[in-house]
């Protein structure tokens, strides 16, 4: 047993000090640690699930102005345009065509515009084959060439489908080839990424890289 | 004979062998102690997200009937409603007969635009500060697999790059589940559709599941998640994205509230490429059979550890 006289001395002390606690407790001494820095929030125009471009059977079924698919107002009827080549035998896309940029094809091998287009009917489109094909079926016109992408795009393993995978339960939304491609330059393009998974490190403090990180 | 109440509680403690002055002692330290005890369990008092005696008494989500379950469903409705102030939808959805569902993603196709990462965050109603998302985007050097070669924080101007491909990552649904084994309180079950689900009512917070899982699938909740009430997606349902708690786990499940309804999950809705393919391996019809049985290669993620995912990767180009 320790001396009675030492008793009060730990028992003020032990009060003291839990005095001292409750005040620091009730007044947040310690305060609380800094709030995180907020994580900006993703702009929801860019979780929009529609497709990068608009078909022509789109724009039909937005009822939309179709007056760019005019060929007749400019071109002559029964007189097909001629077609120009440089030295290179590159295609001289025509001024009035200038959003036509020409990149189908490795080493830009398909430059005559009348291997898709028909150059007697300047509305439809025309495959080897020599069917005449409307502008809202080109689907059609690219299996002529890429057969094996067409199977695959026709059981589904190719490209974009929305809506139902059960289609007994609501439609299955299938997109075509000029949804994704640009039929004069197919190469799917590429794109700013959306924002990658915060880091939250503090200020100052570097940020992962793959070689940091791959460990 | 019965022992004498003492009325007087000074006389009390004179009785027991104390005197008036250290019985003044003894209690102002008491009471100070009381006091300060008192101060220090403050922060608790500024709880949050405190369990209702609705929801702690709630029994386990196996055993509830249909009359149980319209009431955990009114209970989880009251309660969002509550905090952002959306009455939302929520359902139970239940498996379909002769539905397995399997997803099938297109490596060759894949740009790494993380599209599909924001969208999920938004249908699934995920913590946006404090971030949680279901899907990592791995940017892949050319020639390995090894995924530790990988980086998802890459933040390229544009995308893709010359020499690497993009793998994105996310819950596995695998046939033989690691994270349902180890739960202790099975709060985390494989339904017979196949989807890995998680009854975040249930789950105690352990992360047993996270640390067993090979493809670090599973998300933790370790703040309240924060989410702007115009970001609340209202159609819920009660395994798939109602709004979590903080101590809970969470992960991706197919979109249950859109897939048990015969829609296509979210990632794949807005994935700009057609990278990602999903839907009933049952149906020999469906485009993810065809894609199984007739592209050339498709691997699963970790297939030496076992645990069979029924998420593929293929290429076809």
């Amino acid at each position: 047993m320790h001396s009675p006289n030492r008793t009060p001395l730990v028992l003020s002390l032990l009060a003291l000090v839990f005095v001292g606690l409750a005040a620091a407790f009730l007044t947040d001494s310690w305060g609380y640690p800094a709030p995180r820095p907020q994580i900006p929030l993703v702009d929801k125009a860019l979780l929009d699930p529609a497709t990068v471009r608009r078909s022509y059977r789109d724009l039909i079924k937005a009822k939309e102005d179709l007056s760019d698919f005019d060929c007749y107002g400019c071109h002559e009827k029964g007189h097909p345009p001629p077609l120009r080549y440089d030295e290179n035998h590159k295609l001289i896309v025509p001024t009035e065509h200038a959003d036509v940029v020409m990149g189908h094809g490795t080493h830009g091998r398909n430059n005559n515009c009348f291997n898709c287009h028909n150059e007697n009917n300047l509305t439809t489109l025309q495959p080897r084959d020599g069917r005449e094909l409307r502008l809202e079926d080109s689907t059609e016109l690219c299996g002529s060439c890429h057969g094996p992408t067409y199977r695959d795009w026709d059981s589904g393993a190719h490209g974009r489908i929305n809506g139902y995978w059960n289609t007994k339960l609501g439609p299955a939304v299938k997109k075509d080839c000029v949804n994704c491609h640009n039929p004069h330059s197919p190469r799917f393009p590429g794109r700013k990424p959306l924002p990658g998974p915060h880091p939250l490190r503090a200020p100052g403090v570097s940020e992962p890289t793959a070689e940091t990180t791959s460990h | 004979m019965p022992p004498t109440v003492p009325t007087d509680p000074l006389a009390a403690a004179a009785d027991a062998g104390m005197s008036r002055r250290s019985f003044l002692r003894t209690s102002a330290v008491l009471a100070t102690g009381l006091a300060a005890v008192a101060a220090s369990l403050k922060p608790l008092f500024e709880m949050e997200d405190i369990t209702s005696a609705e929801q702690f008494m709630q029994k386990y989500y196996k055993e509830l009937t249909p009359e149980d379950m319209k009431k955990v469903l009114a209970r989880v409705e009251r309660e969002v409603e509550k905090q952002y102030g959306i009455r939302p939808h929520v359902r139970d959805l239940k498996p379909m007969d002769g539905v397995e569902f399997a997803y099938a993603l297109n490596l060759s196709r894949c740009i790494g635009c993380r599209k599909c990462v924001h969208a999920c965050v938004a249908e699934n109603n995920q913590s946006r500060s404090p971030e949680i998302q279901y899907i990592r985007v791995l940017k892949m050097p050319h020639g390995t697999f090894d995924v530790e070669k990988g980086d998802h924080y890459y933040a390229s101007e544009k995308v893709p790059e010359k020499g690497f491909f993009y793998m994105p990552i996310q819950c596995q649904q695998c046939h033989n589940p690691p994270c349902v084994k180890v739960c202790p309180v099975h709060a985390t079950w494989q339904e017979t559709d196949g989807i890995t689900v998680i009854d975040y009512d249930w789950c105690i917070g352990c992360r047993y599941c996270e640390a067993a899982c090979p493809y670090w699938a599973r998300r933790f909740n370790f703040t309240k998640p924060s989410i702007p009430a115009d970001r609340i997606n209202p159609n819920m349902s009660y395994l798939g994205n109602r709004p979590r708690r903080q101590g809970v786990m969470e992960k991706c499940h197919f979109c249950v509230q859109r897939t048990r309804d015969g829609r296509y999950p979210a990632c794949l809705e807005v994935c700009p490429t057609g990278s990602r393919k999903f839907g009933n391996i049952l149906d020999p019809e469906s485009e993810i059979s065809q894609i199984l049985r007739t592209k050339r290669v498709f691997m699963q993620l970790k297939e030496d550890v076992g645990t069979n995912p029924r998420f593929f990767y293929y290429f076809d180009v």
